[in-house]
């Protein structure tokens, strides 16, 4: 986040994340680092009857460095995310 | 709509003023010392003679052997900056000052003053000072104001149609939009030269591959960024100076000399009995160059002994004697005095107390440094839609 504010601004706005995924879809790399251990896989299906829908393969991950990350894959724009507070 | 004023190379101008023989001159402003050297904005023979703002100075000098550096002045541009401000302010402009050089005002407020944003535009230069070569711009968005400037011819205004913000930007070169040199030439290895080239690509692409800098930069391309304008709170005009018929450097002499100036500005009829929050000290050195320094205090204080605690030891960071020492009082408290407790606060009183550390932190770090958690959709199963941060100003 920014330290400063002009106007509202999301909480946890996802951050785009550089990941590197194996042949089942799951995370190996996230930011150059390599992935220990998935913790927990999970899946947001939502605002389908929009015309932004949300479609998004959720990863709990360890790091090698010990760091957990929640990353995401968004199936609408293919690409991967990092989040807080997921 | 967002209006923009802009001086280019602002610092240059300052320290040629009482030089302007030298702007017909190769000249160029030195880089800072301790830093990367790279040169400063530079006169138009400099240009001349192929010497560019950003140039390392070797190369400059190999270039032009006659160019002329000239030192920075952070104090002589401060106060100049500042005179360009309070000018704006008096004709009615509310201005948020971004740097030396560039500025925005929103023109609603003076459009039916002044009869139209055109009108507006061309009095705020003429506050400005037909001296500083200083060009305008007006959009519905930041970035376009300020492209609109950065484009137009000294003295002259731009005027973005609202409907044609994206058509306008469209064309522009990509030097004008705030991305780190490494990915600008990225992306112009990529072909994209063109402001509407960036626009034209897809969102999540530009963000893989640059990141959130190169998302920020994709939006205003878009012309989507939809930050306001916040004008300052027009400052205290509470300074006093201490001119020394020599240089000094003893410590001695100039923490006598801070004394004397906290007597001077503490005895001024305009403070009103108020407690200082913010404070900048500066020195005029020996040798040409300025020297300057800002301080938040922990608590607003009006007394003569903690201030000069405060600001004593910055004195010891003066890197050269000194010609004269100034101070100025920058952010005041809004009540005269405090009440000290006998018992913890709570209630009323505590919430007193932080709405105080709230403008603490305010007076340090700028308007929008605080804001609230504001709860919208907790059970929402997307993060980012379950609360927002609003600033609390």
């Amino acid at each position: 986040m920014s330290a400063r504010l002009n106007a509202a601004a999301r909480l946890n706005e996802p951050r785009p994340a550089l990941v590197a995924e194996g042949f089942d879809g799951s995370p190996q790399r996230v930011n150059r680092q390599g992935v220990e251990v998935v913790r927990e896989e999970w899946r947001v299906l939502d605002r389908w009857w929009t015309e932004e829908p949300v479609n998004r393969r959720y990863f709990e991950v360890v790091l090698e460095s010990g760091q957990n990350v929640v990353v995401f894959r968004d199936d609408e724009r293919g690409c991967w995310f990092s989040q807080r507070g997921a | 709509m967002i209006a923009c004023i802009l001086v280019p190379g602002f610092e240059l101008q300052a320290a040629l003023h009482d030089r302007p023989r030298l702007c017909l001159r190769a000249a160029a402003l030195a880089p800072l010392p301790g830093t990367e050297p790279l040169l400063g904005p530079v006169t138009a023979a400099a240009e001349a003679a192929g010497v560019r703002s950003g140039m390392r100075l070797g190369e400059a000098l190999a270039t032009c052997p006659s160019l002329v550096l000239v030192e920075r002045d952070a104090l002589l541009v401060q106060t100049e900056w500042e005179q360009v401000i309070r000018r704006l302010e008096d004709n009615g402009f509310a201005v948020e000052p971004v740097e030396p050089g560039c500025l925005y005002f929103d023109t609603r407020g003076v459009e039916r003053l002044y009869g139209g944003v055109a009108a507006s535009l061309k009095r705020a230069l003429a506050a400005v000072g037909s001296t500083w070569n200083a060009t305008a711009g007006a959009a519905d968005r930041r970035f376009a104001a300020l492209a609109a400037a950065a484009i137009a011819r000294p003295g002259q205004a731009v005027v973005v149609d609202d409907e044609r913000t994206r058509e306008f930007l469209a064309p522009l070169p990509l030097t004008l939009m705030p991305l780190e040199e490494g990915r600008r030439a990225e992306l112009q290895d990529l072909g994209i030269k063109k402001i509407g080239q960036l626009a034209g690509l897809p969102g999540s692409a530009v963000a893989e591959r640059l990141g959130p800098d190169g998302r920020r930069a994709w939006s205003l391309a878009r012309a989507e960024d939809a930050t306001k304008v916040t004008a300052r709170t027009p400052a205290t005009d509470l300074v006093e100076r201490l001119e020394f018929p020599e240089a000094v450097a003893n410590e001695l002499t100039l923490r006598r000399a801070l004394t004397a100036l906290l007597d001077r500005i503490l005895a001024r009829p305009e403070r009103g009995g108020r407690e200082i929050r913010k404070v900048a000290l500066s020195a005029r050195l020996v040798g040409g160059g300025s020297w300057r320094r800002t301080m938040t205090l922990r608590e607003p204080s009006g007394e003569r002994g903690t201030l000069r605690a405060a600001l004593g030891p910055k004195l010891a960071e003066l890197p050269a004697p000194v010609l004269s020492l100034g101070l100025e009082l920058l952010t005041l408290s809004e009540s005269e005095g405090r009440q000290l407790a006998l018992v913890p606060p709570e209630g009323e009183e505590l919430e007193t107390r932080l709405q105080e550390g709230l403008r603490q932190v305010r007076a340090h770090a700028g308007a929008g440094a605080v804001a609230t958690v504001v709860e919208v959709a907790p059970w929402s199963r997307i993060p980012e839609q379950r609360a927002l941060l609003v600033p609390r100003d």
